[in-house]
């Protein structure tokens, strides 16, 4: 993998929309809708901040699995992960205090299952996301095989 | 806010490549991949924007639950958050985010007490206070 030693910079706004919810903006990318928001608005449909810091930690993971995967050269059908993070009161302030991770990866062989087992240790060490938070996440990996696929 | 704890879940789906759709239930479905610079794909939100999100949109709402406390009317809030992953020792981690806000409020009275709520909006962050890294800011509030 060619990756450049030098400092990446992420840029994000969010522009409030009333009540307590407000919008973010990625680059032009589709607007992900957080917050609270106003009266009768469907409030199911808007991310909480503390949503979009679990999912953070879910997707850097996926995303350094599957950068073990090609490195090891290994193939797997599918890849799933559901992660928990718990808010707690951590002094004056709330923190997540913990983010449990459970990943299921589908391969097609018995043979490759060491070495995935090794791709999803690896995956969550080097996780960039998961090292930035204070909170520890613990994982469950399951491994099944499907030779018919 | 209550005291007891509080749970978030999230599932996150492989499509492809290295693409793959976060979901929270009852939520849009949001495409998730690796960025360019890591060999990824243009164009798609990655999880270091995700991470710089979260710490925006929670300054935001932090910042509001102080404006209904302090009484504070105000017109428009927006802000700019710009987070830095750098190469540390085992791999590469955030450094350091900062958020630049800008407050418009109605009249001069409001300006002291919107860059109260903005400092505490600050203190109380959970989202940076979740983080490893310091979270800097730069508040402006203006009349307009």
């Amino acid at each position: 993998m060619l990756m450049s030693e030098d400092p990446k910079q992420y840029s994000v706004n969010v522009r409030w929309t009333g009540g307590k919810s407000g919008d973010v903006d990625v680059r032009g990318l589709p607007t992900i809708r957080t917050g609270i928001p106003p009266d009768q608005e469907d409030i199911s449909r808007m991310y909480t901040p503390e949503e979009l810091f679990v999912a953070a930690g879910s997707v850097c993971f996926m995303n350094s699995f599957v950068h073990f995967t090609q490195k090891m050269r290994i193939d797997f059908k599918s890849f799933e992960v559901e992660s928990v993070g718990t808010l707690e009161q951590v002094e004056r302030s709330f923190e997540v205090t913990k983010i449990h991770s459970k990943a299921t990866v589908v391969i097609s062989s018995e043979d490759i299952r060491k070495k995935m087992e090794r791709a999803l240790e690896l995956g969550a060490k080097y996780c960039f996301i998961s090292n930035s938070m204070k909170c520890p996440t613990t994982h469950e990996n399951i491994i099944l095989v499907d030779e018919t696929m | 806010m209550s005291d007891e704890s509080h749970e978030y879940v999230v599932r996150v789906d492989w499509a492809h490549d290295r693409i793959g759709n976060m979901f929270v239930e009852g939520k849009p479905v949001v495409e998730v991949a690796t960025p360019p610079e890591f060999d990824g794909h243009e164009g798609i939100i990655s999880p270091e924007d995700l991470f710089a999100s979260a710490a925006a949109s929670c300054f935001m709402t932090t910042f509001i639950t102080f404006t209904k406390k302090m009484r504070i009317d105000f017109k428009s809030f927006s802000c700019e958050a710009k987070g830095t992953l750098e190469r540390v020792e085992k791999g590469f981690q955030f450094t350091k985010i900062l958020i630049k806000a800008t407050v418009a409020v109605e009249s001069e009275d409001f300006t002291h007490k919107a860059e109260r709520a903005l400092e505490l909006a600050g203190k109380y962050c959970l989202v940076s206070n979740s983080m490893k890294c310091a979270t800097e800011h730069e508040n402006n509030v203006v009349i307009g």
